[in-house]
């Protein structure tokens, strides 16, 4: 059997599932969650036949149909999107089960797994997406979906900002993404629908046909259209400048945090980087900016973790970080080509798990004590066993512990440290290597902030479940719905990584190395590419270390993890030292660092109300009140000047208009008789 | 016989005297009889061109223009006689109530 025939069910079942929830949820018990978890089931099934199917030869489903005449509706499964599909349908999965245990008690839970259904809908309309248009109304769904879930308790005034604040953040990435669309289309109007022939505009947006085509459109347009389409990959994915929506995002339940964080949204960003990764290596500058903000973002995230004392929030700041190390591992690829995708891809897989995990426990955490203050709980170990044990290892992997050696094809280590070496070692080390410019400083920022994820990610977990309790309270386990997620995930989170690093990667990398690509390029598309915008792709683009030359650079991750640890278990369990003396407001350091940078001073006061409300709308408003209004108001009031005067000849007596009538014969019958007297 | 012209200078006098009437004179009942007179300066024309032109078609039509003069009057001195009934004179001057 075919099943790619059935691919529209992934994205379909989820809508029927949202579209039943919201008329019939009412009625049923749990709010009608289980007809969610019933449809995201059955896509993950669908999902995971049709990956069964084309996995053996590395194929693709390709459907398409006319819509509207002039452009197309499809659905395109390539190596890329399924593991897509699987982690997003999968880890939802997870969390609507979860979430039965977790939203149980709360009255709008018929509105929540309606929502959440739709937003997986939205995500998986966005990985199947066969031309960019289509992938951009999917894409403006999620936002919507996290609109209404990040505001969910919307009566709540710091949930309703915070839902709105996301919207209008991310919509300044969406408007970019869409000026890159309309650029793009009218480039491959000019310069590919001459040689495609007359006939195709229906298919001019399609993946297949701008990257099939991408030699004829100029490199600088390329470099335009493909940096708009990161500013919205920045906004989506939570990148510096426009991250500030992430952590007010923990307005939310846990559950969203977590489906945000890990499977839709914030990862959308990566994707959609990903899946034109061939626009963006013809245009190479680009993808050195993607990795010079996605070091930067790392490490500038993880800074701000350090201080956070909400427990979502340090996870919100280790969120952004590691989306900072996704986008680094795409923009390295640049050097090292398509290879790129599968690190970067091999980290959001592995980051969706441990980081599903985290919030799931975090979740379970605060449903227990009833805070989000890490500074109120302690000694929680004892209580909370499973929870305890599974955020540990999921701990361990987004601070990537692990040994950087490798029995046969099994790496040793956390799935996040497999994928985060990935990243640092053979992306951005051999982007060093190769003599990039920007290489030694994306080098320093992937260290860099390894050294402080793995302080913020053991502070939170020694100050959550080790020490005194610092509160009277009878926290207890959660149910077995919401530990059987915790258990499967912090597994996933232990092994994945370790078990699947190499099929994974060379599977990933027949996305844009194939025979389909090869028809472009003799030499393998995605170099070809490169070498046309001036750019040199070496012939073994990633320097294979080797643990017993460049020892200090193969443990230069692993030492940076290990610290961190070290620093927090001597800081926040030993208590060896205090921080007290440093960690307080009259530390400048630490006092930039919990303002997070004066962020909210410069996004909110600065921008938004000084230039955006100050200059710009009181500009507008003046222009328009005084210029548009002015010009309109002055001719109104001439005619209507004009009419009071005038109007006074009609003065309704009879006779003044009889006179006027005779004088007017007079005139015209002078005038006629002018020229015959 | 009489040149034409002496017939057209008698009409115009009169019809000038009408049009002088019907822009000066404040008594409704005056305006009506100055309309009356330039009704029938134009019927001495008629006449006058028929008689010259040695035609009946002149004649036909100043019949017509004595009926429709008749009728023009009792309609008129109809809408007098409102007038004075509400106003208890015919001073069109007052009627200016249908102005801005």
């Amino acid at each position: 059997m075919d099943f790619g025939s059935l691919a529209f069910l992934i994205v379909a079942l989820p809508v029927l599932a949202f579209v039943l929830t919201l008329a019939f949820g009412n009625r049923l018990p749990n709010g009608g969650g289980h007809i969610p978890i019933v449809a995201i089931a059955m896509s993950f099934i669908i999902s995971v036949l049709i990956f069964l199917q084309i996995y053996p030869n590395h194929g693709t489903v390709e459907q398409s149909a006319h819509w509207f005449s002039v452009l197309n509706v499809g659905i395109f499964i390539d190596p890329l999107a399924i593991v897509m599909l699987m982690m997003v349908t999968f880890v939802s999965l997870l969390i609507h089960i979860y979430a039965l245990g977790y939203m149980s008690h709360d009255p709008g839970q018929t509105r929540y797994f309606a929502e959440t259904a739709l937003f997986t809908a939205a995500m998986l309309g966005v990985v199947l997406a066969d031309n960019i248009l289509q992938f951009f109304i999917a894409w403006e769904l999620v936002g919507l979906c996290s609109y209404l879930l990040i505001g969910f308790w919307f009566r709540k005034p710091s949930a309703a900002a915070a839902a709105k604040k996301a919207f209008l953040t991310t919509r300044v990435g969406d408007v970019l993404f869409l000026a890159g669309i309309v650029i793009l289309y009218f480039n491959m109007y000019t310069h590919v629908l001459p040689v495609v022939g007359g006939h195709e505009t229906v298919y001019l947006l399609q993946f297949k046909t701008i990257f099939e085509n991408l030699t004829l459109i100029p490199t600088d347009q390329l470099t335009i259209i493909t940096l708009l389409f990161f500013g919205g990959a920045v906004g989506k994915s939570g990148q510096f400048p426009l991250h500030v929506w992430l952590p007010d995002a923990m307005e939310g339940p846990t559950t969203v945090s977590a489906l945000i964080h890990a499977a839709t949204m914030v990862t959308a960003g990566v994707y959609l980087v990903a899946r034109t990764f061939p626009m963006f290596i013809a245009a190479p500058e680009s993808l050195i900016i993607v990795a010079l903000v996605g070091g930067f973002t790392a490490l500038f995230a993880s800074t701000m973790g350090l201080v956070m004392n909400d427990i979502k929030r340090v996870l919100a700041f280790s969120t952004i970080s590691q989306l900072g190390y996704m986008m680094m591992g795409l923009g390295v690829g640049a050097i090292i080509g398509a290879e790129a995708v599968g690190f970067a891809m091999f980290h959001l897989i592995n980051h969706a798990f441990f980081k599903a995990c985290l919030f799931l426990c975090a979740g379970s955490v605060i449903h227990a004590v009833g805070t989000n203050d890490l500074r109120e709980m302690g000694g929680l170990f004892g209580k909370m066993k499973i929870t305890a044990t599974t955020m540990l290892i999921s701990s361990l992997a987004l601070a990537g512990i692990g040994i950087p050696v490798s029995i046969g094809a099994i790496k040793l280590g956390t799935s996040g440290f497999v994928s985060k070496d990935a990243i640092i070692l053979e992306g951005a080390y051999s982007y060093f290597a190769h003599g990039g410019v920007y290489g030694s400083l994306i080098f320093f920022f992937g260290v860099a902030a390894a050294l402080l994820t793995s302080i913020y990610t053991f502070r939170l977990w020694f100050m959550a479940f080790t020490g005194k309790p610092r509160q009277e309270r009878h926290a207890h386990e959660a149910p077995s719905t919401m530990t059987g997620p915790l258990i499967i995930l912090a597994t996933l989170a232990l092994v994945f990584g370790a078990l699947t690093f190499s099929p994974f990667i060379h599977y990933l990398e027949t996305t844009y190395e194939n025979e389909f690509f090869e028809e472009i390029d003799p030499n393998g598309y995605i170099h070809g590419l490169a070498e046309r915008a001036g750019y040199h792709i070496p012939e073994h683009p990633i320097v294979h270390l080797d643990l017993a030359h460049d020892t200090l650079i193969m443990m230069l991750p692993v030492i940076a993890g290990l610290l961190g640890l070290a620093i927090s278990w001597a800081i926040y369990h030993k208590r060896m030292f205090s921080v007290a003396s440093i960690g307080n407001m009259r530390n400048p350091l630490f006092r930039i660092l919990a303002k997070r940078y004066y962020q909210h001073e410069i996004f909110i006061e600065l921008i938004s109300l000084k230039f955006t409300y100050g200059v710009l709308a009181l500009t507008s408003e003046f222009s328009d009140r005084k210029i548009v209004d002015g010009t309109i108001d002055a001719i109104s009031s001439f005619f209507i000047g004009g009419a009071e005067v005038l109007k006074k000849i009609q003065t309704g007596v009879v006779q003044n208009y009889a006179t006027a009538t005779v004088l007017g014969v007079a005139l015209i019958a002078l005038v006629l008789s002018w020229g015959v007297i | 016989m009489l040149p034409v012209s002496y017939y057209l200078i008698v009409s115009a006098i009169v019809f000038s005297i009408g049009v002088y009437g019907v822009m000066t004179l404040r008594s409704g009942i005056m305006i009506m009889m100055c309309v009356e007179l330039m009704l029938n300066a134009a019927n001495i024309n008629l006449i006058a061109f028929a008689s010259h032109f040695n035609q009946v078609n002149g004649h036909v039509f100043v019949l017509f223009s004595i009926a429709l003069a008749a009728a023009e009057a009792a309609i008129g001195f109809a809408i007098l006689m409102n007038i004075f009934r509400s106003n208890k004179n015919v001073n069109i001057d007052n009627i200016n109530i249908l102005r801005w």
